[in-house]
């Protein structure tokens, strides 16, 4: 098991063969794929129990029974999350996950794109026939406009995806394309793929004999497709045609093909495998207005998903120590039951150490956070209300009668003071009511006969809320928003009168303020 | 009016049991005052149960209905199974909180409201018509008005550095103060927490612990309250303690399960209610080699589950029903891959979305039979919080033992309920054995790997780990022969292979605990219940065994297999009833299975069940008298 000896041995082809009789359609192009993959195999250098092979459903997905390694027949569209799994489990293995245009774009597009996004260390090999062959026939999410199928009698009539621009969207960092039918550049392509270490992408043109027969003719007769194949690779020029006579220009934004004829070489565009502008440049190139780019688009080098996630693992034991369960249990208040005799003493500890603690969980979390949440600054407004004091407001000095007095000199004082509000007191100029126009109107006026012959206690408020002089203003806003107070009056510690606010005076208050912050 | 009277003229009421219901906005950090009170009740010595009521919506608009967050404790000096049927105590920090929680409230309760809060809007954003402090439709109620928010921004005046809305923040801190006095309770441990929780801004804690001590003190200095109330420790068994909920225990028993078979833990999940807790619970732990992956959907989770369980790690997926629903074709895959994993359901209530927040035991039959094909696979299910534990440790040792997929069927109530656990010494936890073939290289003379060769006893296939050399094979979803496991359409192989499948679950009834009973071996009735509604259904017959009546209690906590003995221990019974938070699922699969006649107790609220509800059923299928 050492892998020293894995080293030591050399694998053939032969070794890779499994025991399966293949059963694709005579003449299918997965034949050479899997032939190729085969060959490059031994080449890499990756021991056969080290190597795995993922799939979901359709024809390309019987490609694991056919290599002798470990293997996954998996269910539609999901080989990506299985081969995500896998390489958390076991980041030691090389993956290949071999999915197909409808097992890969349609209904397991969401884990193709995750499974590039996150750059777990996996070989992605889709299969474009552009058709659905294992169900029989139907247009897939490649299909050009117009294919006419079983499911598309008239022609479809949906836009086709492009395989190479949905992984440069997921910020694919290896991207290529290669062809069934042309060996010698598929094996090429498929071990680059195998070197790149992170999500590689592999789009292989593939040909459905059966279904969709002429889809790739003009890239794969032999004859003329050197004229229609732009064989790209990095920091050469992108030239291209049987005689080597076509290149590549950019037009502003737009690639365009050019005589060499015509243009001097250095007009030319350079592969650049780093350049993530030219590779969705080179993916938006579709022929046939275009050759086709075959060969790496795209090699860059990011962390891989798991070697991140496992590289946590270590420094969290790095930093804390292999996890002990004890210390896991115990890591919250704990209290001690001891046998019970007299009334025993509990002690509560803590054996939690910073972070050993689970989180607390629910809705609160949010509320904790917003208590914890680093210094607010507060609007100017907010800040002025809290930060002054009812003092700023200049209350008016109140205007008392004692608790004696009557209710016609009562009266009598708020028409002479122009007031609306009075505050009652007792012999040692406590405030012990208040009596306000509300008063009047509702428990005097009309009800009362002899306003000389009634006591102001009768018809005040007694024990009125108060303030004192250095409380914000907020609170005494706060206070008339939820009481519908008028009034409120200040007093000392002593409990004597020494202001009223009105509300009046805050909105006058704050008039002003605000007038003083929009200047 | 605020004459000063000493704390030694109150007069103490002894009490058995409390049960405090804390309620307010969903901002107004109820959760966090009910789990203070919940802690130093615990550290008092008390034993304890809890259970939390989020509102559905995260932010759902202040004062209203639907923004009303609840917590309830059930303490008491007797040992306590469920969380209280109806609350005596409700802290109503609004409108809102007051009508939601009212129905609940025991007759002639105590009602602490901020009054400050009863503002016009706030009174029609709840949809009072007149102010229920002021009419007479708390008659009957005991009622302490208490204007919280004045009082408190008064106190906490002199905390200039803070805004008004961070010092109305710490008002449920003031609300804890004054239940703190009610019931005599110390303030040292929230105190310790609050500058544990604050650290970095002493300024939170120290208004936190001034708006908690106005509280308390006004308790001790106004008339306002005229009776403190005390409820002596309980006589739990020795040891050490602290609280855990249900996922918390879930999480740990996870996390002891991989440990206790030497592999890492890999969690797969997408994040739903109310299962995300377990992922939040297990991402920190990443020294005890714990793999989380939150997958991009639930598909991806149960898959990346798969691979993880190909190679080699305990596997775990965590979700709730709709998440089952979308993961049934995967765990299909899983089932005849026959890799061992862990299918956690925290179940809601349903069907569809249904309601996220609160709690059902309706996903039985999914797991059970919702899945094409025949799909037979063990399930169990935790009956308290702690039990999650357990129940995590035993769905780890029958996944491994038959080489399968286990459901592990939680509920809401559990999750996010707490109660006292005596954690366990991990060394005393037995190992859960795992083998896995060895490799040789080829070319030896060996004979070729048989991926579903069985264990001649439990039929399990070897768990061979791809890294393994000369044991390469290949795994599918299409049917197969037996040994080779290659792809086979062999009416006679398919055949085989789904008896095999079935009978390997089955003979998991050799490994699991016979079913016990609580009371007599025959009686008149017998209560049948699964799940979360354990300490519900125990404590009703409890109080009828007491009462004299002629009932017993099972409680199971393995649904498929059941234990072997279920059968027999059922003839013994005249009647039996199944109560269920489900239309009837459990006594379905009993009819069906054991050929039993049994009755259903159906109920569908979401709510947990209650006491007096069992107990009422109990007197109903007696006979008064
Ligand atoms: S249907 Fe098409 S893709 Fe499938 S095996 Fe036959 S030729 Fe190949």
């Amino acid at each position: 098991m050492s892998t020293a000896a894995t080293e030591e041995i050399t694998l053939t082809r032969k070794d890779f063969v499994s025991d399966q009789t293949v059963r694709w359609c005579p003449g299918c192009g997965d034949y050479s794929i899997l032939a190729q993959m085969q060959r490059v195999l031994p080449a890499t250098g990756v021991a056969k129990e080290k190597t795995v092979f993922i799939s979901g459903i359709g024809c390309s997905s019987r490609f694991p029974y056919y290599m002798n390694t470990y293997g996954i027949h998996s269910i539609h569209g999901r080989a990506p999350a299985l081969a995500t799994g896998l390489a958390i489990a076991n980041p030691d293995l090389t993956i290949w996950v071999i999915t197909g245009d409808g097992d890969g774009l349609s209904i397991g597009g969401n884990h193709l794109l995750h499974a590039i996004r996150r750059n777990v260390n996996l070989n992605i090999v889709l299969f474009n026939n552009r058709i659905y062959g294992l169900t029989k026939g139907q247009y897939s999410p490649t299909s050009r406009p117009g294919t006419v199928t079983k499911s598309s009698p008239m022609g479809s009539v949906e836009q086709p995806l492009n395989p190479i621009a949905v992984a440069m969207a997921a910020e694919a960092t290896f991207v290529a394309r290669s062809i069934d039918s042309h060996p010698q550049h598929l094996a090429a392509t498929l071990e680059r793929a195998a070197e790149h270490k992170g999500a590689s992408f592999l789009e292989i043109y593939q040909n459905c004999v059966i279904f969709n027969p002429n889809e790739w003719t003009d890239l794969s007769d032999r004859k003329n497709r050197d004229d229609s194949i732009l064989y790209l690779e990095h920091g050469k020029h992108m030239i291209f045609g049987k005689d080597r006579d076509k290149g590549i220009r950019l037009n502003g934004f737009t690639p365009e093909v050019v005589s060499l004829d015509e243009v001097d070489l250095d007009d030319i565009l350079v592969h650049d495998a780093t350049s993530k502008p030219l590779a969705s440049i080179l993916g938006s190139m579709e022929f046939p207005d275009y050759p086709a780019a075959m060969g790496v688009i795209r090699d860059v080098r990011k962390p891989d998903y798991a070697g991140e996630l496992i590289g946590q693992v270590q420094t969290a034991q790095e930093q804390r120590g292999a996890g002990d369960l004890n210390q896991l249990y115990l890591a919250a208040d704990l209290w001690t039951v001891e046998e019970r005799e007299e009334a025993e003493e509990r002690e509560i500890t803590s054996l939690a150490s910073d972070g050993d603690e689970m989180p607390i969980t629910g809705l609160d979390e949010e509320y904790i956070d917003e208590m914890d949440k680093p210094e607010e600054v507060l609007s100017d407004f907010q800040d002025l209300l809290v930060t002054n004091t009812l003092a700023e407001l200049n209350p008016k000095v109140p205007i008392t009668v004692g608790k004696r007095s009557s209710l016609a000199r009562t009266v009598r004082q708020m028409n002479q003071h122009n007031i609306g509000c009075m505050l009652v007191t007792d012999e040692e100029n406590r405030l012990v009511g208040i009596f306000t126009e509300w008063d009047v109107l509702n428990r005097v006026a009309g009800l009362v006969d002899d306003l000389t012959q009634e006591t102001i206690t009768d018809y005040m408020t007694a024990d009125p809320l108060t303030l004192k002089e250095d409380l914000p203003i907020a609170q005494a806003l706060n206070l008339m928003s939820i009481h519908g107070f008028r009034h409120l009056p200040l007093v000392d510690d002593g409990g004597q009168p020494t202001g009223i606010v009105s509300f009046r005076d805050v909105v006058g208050y704050l008039n002003e303020a605000l007038e003083d912050m929009t200047d | 009016m605020t004459d000063r009277v000493s704390a030694e003229t109150y007069e103490v009421e002894e009490l058995e049991s409390v049960a405090i219901r804390f309620a307010g906005d969903s901002g107004d950090g109820m959760q966090l005052t009910g789990t203070q009170f919940t802690n130093t009740s615990a550290v008092f010595g008390n034993d304890i149960s809890t259970m939390p009521d989020f509102p559905a919506e995260i932010r759902a608009p202040a004062g209203t209905l639907a923004g009303v967050s609840g917590f309830q404790v059930h303490f008491s000096s007797r040992n306590v199974l469920t969380p209280g049927d109806a609350p005596q105590v409700l802290v109503a920090m609004n409108p809102a909180a007051l009508k939601a929680s009212l129905p609940e409230l025991e007759r002639a309760g105590t009602i602490i409201v901020n009054t400050d809060a009863f503002t016009k809007q706030n009174l029609s954003k709840a949809g009072y018509g007149s102010n229920p402090l002021e009419d007479d439709s708390l008659e009957g109620y005991q009622v302490l008005a208490v204007p919280m928010t004045s009082l408190n921004r008064e106190a906490l005046a002199g905390f200039k550095e803070l805004t008004n809305k961070e010092r109305d923040r710490c008002q449920n801190f003031f609300a804890l103060g004054m239940v703190f006095w009610m019931f005599d309770r110390s303030m040292d441990t929230t105190r310790d927490w609050l500058f544990k929780k604050f650290a970095r801004k002493p300024i939170i804690a120290e208004a936190n612990l001034k708006a908690m001590e106005t509280g308390y003190f006004l308790g001790e200095t106004t008339e306002t309250f005229q009776q403190r109330y005390n409820v002596r420790p309980a006589a739990l068994p020795p040891g050490t303690y602290r609280k855990v909920t249900g996922n918390e225990a879930l999480s740990m028993g996870l996390v002891t399960a991989a440990q206790k078979m030497g592999k890492p833990l890999f969690y797969g999940s997408y994040p739903i209610t109310p299962a995300s807790d377990i992922l939040h619970s297990l991402a920190p732990l990443r020294h005890f080699d714990v793999r989380t992956f939150q997958a991009e959907d639930e598909i991806a989770a149960i898959c990346a589950v798969i691979g993880a369980a190909f190679g080699g790690a305990l596997a775990v997926t965590g979700t709730s029903g709709p998440g089952i629903a979308l993961k049934s074709e995967a765990i299909n895959l899983a089932l005849t891959l026959e890799l061992p994993m862990i299918v956690v359901n925290v179940q809601r209530g349903g069907p569809s979305t249904g309601l996220p927040t609160k709690t059902e035991q309706a996903d039985l039959l999914q797991a059970m039979f919702g899945r094409n094909g025949e799909s037979p696979l063990p399930i169990v299910a935790p009956a308290t919080p702690s039990d999650c534990f357990e129940m995590a440790l035993e769905a780890a040792r029958l996944a491994v033992r038959a080489m399968t997929p286990v459901f592990l069927l939680s509920e809401g109530f559990l999750a996010n309920s707490a109660e006292p656990w005596q954690a366990p010494r991990a060394e005393d936890i037995p190992e859960i054995s795992v083998k896995h073939p060895q490799g040789h290289r080829n070319g030896n003379g060996h004979s070729p790997f048989l991926p579903y060769e069985r264990d001649p006893e439990t039929l399990a296939r070897p768990w061979a780990l791809p890294g393994t050399p000369g044991l390469e094979h290949r795994l599918g979803g299409l049917s197969k022969a037996p040994l080779t496991g290659n792809v086979s359409y062999d009416p006679e192989h398919n055949e085989q292979m789904i008896s095999e499948r079935a009978e390997k679950v089955a003979r998991l009834a050799g490994v699991i605990p016979e079913q016990d009973v609580f009371g007599a071996a025959e009686a008149e009735l017998l209560m049948l219940s699964w799940g979360g509604t354990f300490g519900v259904v125990r404590s009703a017959v409890a109080s009828a065994q007491r009462a004299g009546r002629s009932v017993a209690h099972a409680h199971l906590r393995y649904l498929n297999p059941f234990p072997r003995n279920l059968g027999d221990v059922l003839k013994r019974y005249r009647k039996i009833l199944v109560p269920e938070l489900n239309s009837g699922q459990l006594a379905l699969l009993l009819r069906s299975k054991l050929g039993v006649e049994v009755e259903t107790y159906a109920n569908l609220s979401a709510r947990p069940l209650k006491i007096a509800e069992v107990r009422d059923v109990i007197n109903a299928n007696l006979g008064r008298g």
